[in-house]
């Protein structure tokens, strides 16, 4: 067992995740598969259709992760099932299938191997390996989801690390489980079934020492989402890593197995994502007054993080926290954003150009158009006393109206296109630069904002420390040996030794003067 | 797992003016707190982390020092009164004049405060409780101290503890605790105003992990190593820090499992004391045979970290604090052999690099055993870091790394021109820095509309040599124009994060008044993809299929691939 989000290898492989990446945000997750479970009935056998083409899964499985794969021409039309045909069909198959009792293929030759797939003339995709990131932006929505700059920071602030053990209530979409299972992550368990965090790594080396896995214990009370999250686990290869248990922590607690009886899962960390955390801190304690077993680890401090939308919330959560005794107590909201990259065209000279203004780009140029405007009307206004004075007397309107009309757009029109070098100039010298060089480069948030998801909390709670404990420590270590005075012990920098050491030197040398001075 | 304070390990102490120092605690030694005290070391160490000690002395007495821990409720006595107050109605606490104090009668000048500096200074001196005797005495002595509002009291007995509280508590030195100790309290500009949340981002878009367990498949994992990262780090050590802490390889006793574990597949030093024969590298020669896990410095296979850097010698100096001397590593470190060191130089002209390039003599065994021992080991020595140089720098060169996290002060776009080529298909590659014009500038290099250009220039030039008999340079030609081959990118996304910090409190909840402001911090990433030669369509509405080239980017997938498929199904 292994999971394409913690050791992917160098290329897909068959029945593993893998994601389909249309664009930025775009990903379909598809569990690579020759043929198809529902049967589609597509000759090439299973087939993810997208906005940019159908691709044929034999085109996707085996091959090294990040390659760009063409679409497949794939016959839609005259396959079996679609439409409301669908509906007949799979039932009339289930009823097939009850007599025969055992799956019957959609198209029998076609069962062992798909036909091969033949490439079409335009479309492609993107195949690479799923993250907690690329999953968070393409998993299924059940509940709100914990995005990348909230789990990031939330992950790193609980000192989740390899071999960490991590309480995570709320398991809703499974986003900050992911990225959970990847913090903690030191290896797979080499025997599925155990759900305790110590671990003998019987195979793992010639001396086999208590090693322990990292592993995320996962607490929901949504019946639905927990065989959901759970079918997830079991498609993503984190079946081992993860124990998710149906429990309403509130009640219940945080034991894995029976509430009462179940194992402690020994928590370095804990995340809750509930409406009501301060429910759930009285099972997180050392010493449960209900005489259970603390799911918190006995040899190490405990990182806390609760999140939650509304400040209320917070508050209680904070109040309880002090009460239970917990330290370093802390709230804050992360801000994130995106920021847009592009270049702005501003300019007269973006005639045509998509996306651009065409706007004056500087005061010179405004005003080199305003003399270029104002040029054009004197020589209108030239043109037409010209004539004015070649016609002699004005005539009456109705006569003259005519001609001056004919005559004076046909010299307008000569008079721009000989007189506006500086336009044609400028338009000729942009085109020299490339498109994708031409404007501004700016920069700005973009235009989807959040600007709030929850308030994360986060406390420490130290280890127990008894009397006793004190006094071990004591007679280890006497609290009164010290065994040379502080001045001596202050380890002198590098610089600090050469500058001692050029101090010597040139004492030194000063003597040796002083010794040749007296010689002579 | 920080579960106790270690002798000789760095630790932090909070003190009670909010700031932190770094201390190494070597066992019977006394440890200065300045004007906050001094105790010895033996009083903390194997003790829990994140407790908060008073240090209590008699004076004129020796050995009379005795820290006293201050319990969770301790700390929080104020606020749960304040609380504990609040509760019993909850309703408005019952809104009369004459109980509302208001600071509209407070004097705003030092006259109200009667002690005088030399009392102040005599009672420290004769004072045995942690500083407390001498904040009940200020407040004593405070002449308008009943005029002052709960709020603004407990305002002025926070800043006189603060003051003269004798107070600390003992935290594990992290990487979270050193990012924000050089951010505050010491030289920002050395980590390049590096933030928590920074952190947190590169190392999730960058994918950094743990490598797996290796003991599952030995045959794929030898053949395909997990979890090597490439890493530019001008931080002085500390984003190599935050990768090696996610991967596991950051603490000493971290260690302990991951010998372990390397050594389950690993079995490349399979006799130790031959071992030291094979790759000379070790520094002593004596006790090396005994340590089971003697494996050489940077001989790792997964879970790596290859730093590329500027200089001659990489800058990782704030790695110290986790126990790991760049100048003499700890050979049980587990950085010692999972971390490794290129530098621009070698990664680019290995040939240039006289350490690469020299190989020093072999000098046959019957004539080294004629030499003397500090010669011979001298001799082991040289040739022992000839071979790992370029070991290391041959493996960096042939790529294939499954990550690349850059925090530099060089141009992003000329470090990611060399860099990304040596990426692995679908690997995350995250770029920090602490200005947005760098990363802006990046961002242009794999716009759209330059994709598209570069896309038909290649086509350009692919056609003209098949035409014509001219051998055109396609790879130089397009270099010229395009600085980064922007095709090897995918989703190029650039973004922001800043943690607000709140103070919770009852009745009393808002955001700080202040904080530190300077760098933001940038975050830029993207995906290596593998991008076919083949001219391809993009497909799409086709009323908009103009924009959506552009925008979607095509390359090309080898039509041949389905066969392939076939073949091995």
């Amino acid at each position: 067992m292994s999971s394409p989000f913690l050791t992917p290898g160098s290329h897909s492989q068959l029945d593993q995740l893998a994601l389909l990446h249309l664009r930025r945000d775009q990903a379909i997750p598809t569990v690579l598969q020759l043929q198809d479970e529902d049967n589609a009935g597509y000759k090439e056998g299973k087939v993810t259709t997208t906005r940019f083409g159908s691709f044929p899964h034999t085109t996707l499985t085996g091959q090294p992760w990040g390659s760009q794969i063409i679409a497949s021409k794939v016959d839609t039309g005259s396959r079996r099932g679609r439409g409301p045909q669908k509906k007949n069909r799979q039932l009339k198959r289930k009823a097939d299938d009850l007599d025969s009792a055992t799956t019957t293929p959609a198209e029998g030759e076609n069962q062992s191997s798909p036909q091969a797939a033949v490439a079409a003339s335009s479309g492609f995709l993107h195949l690479v390996y799923p993250t907690p990131e690329l999953w968070t932006m393409s998993l299924p929505h059940r509940t709100q989801v914990v995005y990348t700059p909230d789990y990031s920071y939330i992950l790193h602030r609980l000192r989740a690390r390899p071999g960490s053990s991590i309480i995570e209530a709320g398991a809703g979409s499974g986003s900050f489980t992911h990225a959970a299972v990847r913090a903690v992550f030191n290896g797979y368990p080499t025997t599925t079934t155990t759900t305790t965090g110590e671990r003998e790594g019987v195979d793992a080396g010639p001396s086999p020492k208590n090693r322990r896995l990292g592993q995320v214990s996962s607490f929901e009370f949504h019946e639905q989402r927990v065989g959901k999250v759970r079918q997830e686990l079991r498609e993503h290869g984190l079946e081992g890593l993860v124990h998710v248990t149906h429990r309403d922590v509130y009640q219940d607690g945080f034991l894995v197995g029976d509430s009462k009886t179940g194992t402690s899962p020994k928590a370095n960390a804990v995340f809750l994502d509930l409406p009501a955390p301060w429910l759930a801190l009285r099972h997180l304690v050392r010493h449960p007054p209900s005489g259970a077993e603390s799911p918190l680890d006995p040899t190490s401090p405990v990182y806390l993080c609760t999140f939650s939308p509304c400040l209320e919330q917070v508050q209680r959560t904070v109040s309880v926290l002090r009460q239970l005794s917990w330290l370093d107590i802390s709230m804050v909201e992360v801000n994130n954003h995106r920021i847009d990259v592009k270049r702005e065209k501003v300019g007269l000279e973006f005639e045509k150009v998509r996306g651009a203004v065409v706007f004056p780009k500087s005061v010179e140029e405004a005003v080199s158009k305003m003399r270029h405007v104002e040029e054009h009307s004197r020589k209108y206004r030239e043109l037409q006393q010209q004539q004015e004075e070649e016609d002699g007397t004005p005539l009456p309107a109705s006569g003259d109206k005519q001609g001056k009309e004919e005559k004076a757009p046909a010299q307008a029109k000569a008079v721009p296109e000989s007189e506006t070098p500086v336009a044609v100039s400028d338009l000729t010298q942009t085109s020299s630069v490339p498109l994708y060089q031409q404007g501004r480069l700016v920069h700005r948030t973009e235009d989807n904002l959040k600007t709030h998801t929850s308030y994360l909390v986060f406390a420490v709670l130290p280890r127990d420390w008894t009397e006793e404990d004190e006094q071990k420590c004591r007679e280890k270590w006497p609290p009164h040996q010290v065994d040379q005075p502080m001045q001596t012990e202050k380890p002198k920098g590098r610089k600090q030794l050469k500058r001692e050491q050029l101090q010597k030197e040139e004492a030194e040398e000063k003597q040796q003067q002083q010794q040749q001075q007296q010689q002579q | 797992m920080h579960s106790y304070v270690r002798p000789n390990q760095f630790v932090a102490f909070k003190l009670p003016s909010d700031q932190t120092r770094i201390q190494k605690i070597v066992p019977n030694t006394q440890v200065f707190l300045g004007k906050y005290g001094t105790f010895p070391a033996n009083q903390i160490i194997g003790r829990p982390f994140y407790l908060t000690f008073d240090i209590h002395e008699t004076p004129g007495e020796t050995d009379s020092t005795y820290l006293r821990i201050v319990s969770a409720a301790e700390l929080h006595a104020e606020h749960l009164i304040a609380e504990g107050e609040g509760d019993g109605d909850d309703q408005e606490p019952a809104v009369e004049a004459a109980t509302m104090r208001t600071n509209r009668d407070t004097i705003d000048d030092r006259s109200t405060q009667k002690l005088t500096i030399e009392e102040i200074e005599a009672l420290k001196k004769e004072s045995t409780g942690a500083g407390k005797e001498i904040i009940a005495k200020l407040l004593e002595s405070h002449s308008a101290i009943d005029q002052k509002t709960a709020f603004s009291l407990a305002k002025y007995k926070l800043r006189k503890e603060r003051k003269y509280m004798k107070r600390f508590t003992v935290i594990p030195l992290d990487v979270s605790l050193l990012t924000n100790y050089m951010l505050q309290d010491k030289e920002a500009a050395r980590t390049l105003e590096m933030r928590d949340e920074a952190l947190g981002l590169l190392g999730c878009w960058g994918n950094v992990h743990h490598g797996g367990s290796t003991s599952f498949d030995m045959e794929t994992v030898l053949s395909n190593p997990n979890g090597r990262y490439l890493v530019v780090d001008d931080t002085g050590g500390l984003v190599v820090a935050a990768m090696a802490e996610r991967m596991g390889i950051l603490y000493p006793h971290d260690g302990d499992f991951d010998e372990e574990q390397q050594d389950a597949h690993q079995k490349v030093p399979a006799t130790a004391g031959a071992q030291g024969e094979h790759d000379g590298e070790a520094p002593s020669t004596e006790g090396a045979t005994s340590r089971r896990n003697r494996r050489p410095q940077m001989s790792a296979q997964g879970n790596t970290i290859t730093l590329l850097h500027a200089n001659k010698q990489p800058n990782i100096s704030l790695l110290k604090y986790f126990g790991y001397e760049a100048d003499d590593p700890s050979e049980t470190h587990p950085l010692y052999t999972n971390f490794k060191t290129v530098s621009f130089m070698q990664l680019l002209d290995p040939n240039a690099d006289s350490i690469y390039d020299q190989e020093p003599a072999e000098i046959p065994a019957e004539e080294l055993s004629t030499y003397k021992s500090s010669k011979r080991s001298a001799y082991h020595r040289k040739r022992g870091r000839w071979m790992r140089v370029r070991r290391v720098v041959d493996e960096a060169r042939a790529g294939g790394f499954d990550g690349l996290v850059i925090a530099t002060l060089m141009d992003p776009s000329s470090v990611l021109k060399h860099t990304i080529p040596l990426l692995a298909g679908s690997a995350p590659v995250a770029v920090y820095s602490p200005n947005i014009e760098p990363l802006t500038e990046v961002m242009d290099l794999y716009s759209t509309a330059r994709k598209t250009a570069f896309i038909n220039r290649r086509r350009e030039l692919m056609e003209q040599r098949a035409t014509s008999d001219d051998p055109v340079d396609v790879r130089s030609e397009l270099e010229e124009e395009f600085p980064l081959d922007p095709t090897l990118l995918l989703a190029p996304t650039l973004e922001t994060s800043r943690v607000r910090v709140w103070q919770v409190l009852p009745g009393r909840s808002h955001p700080m008044m202040s904080s530190r402001g300077g760098a933001d911090g940038f975050i830029f990433h993207g995906i290596k993809v593998i991008p076919t030669q083949e001219h391809i369509e993009a497909a799409g509405n086709p009323s908009r299929k103009k924009r959506k080239i552009a925008r979607s980017d095509e390359t090309p997938a080898d039509s041949g691939e389905g066969a392939d498929v076939e073949m091995t199904a």
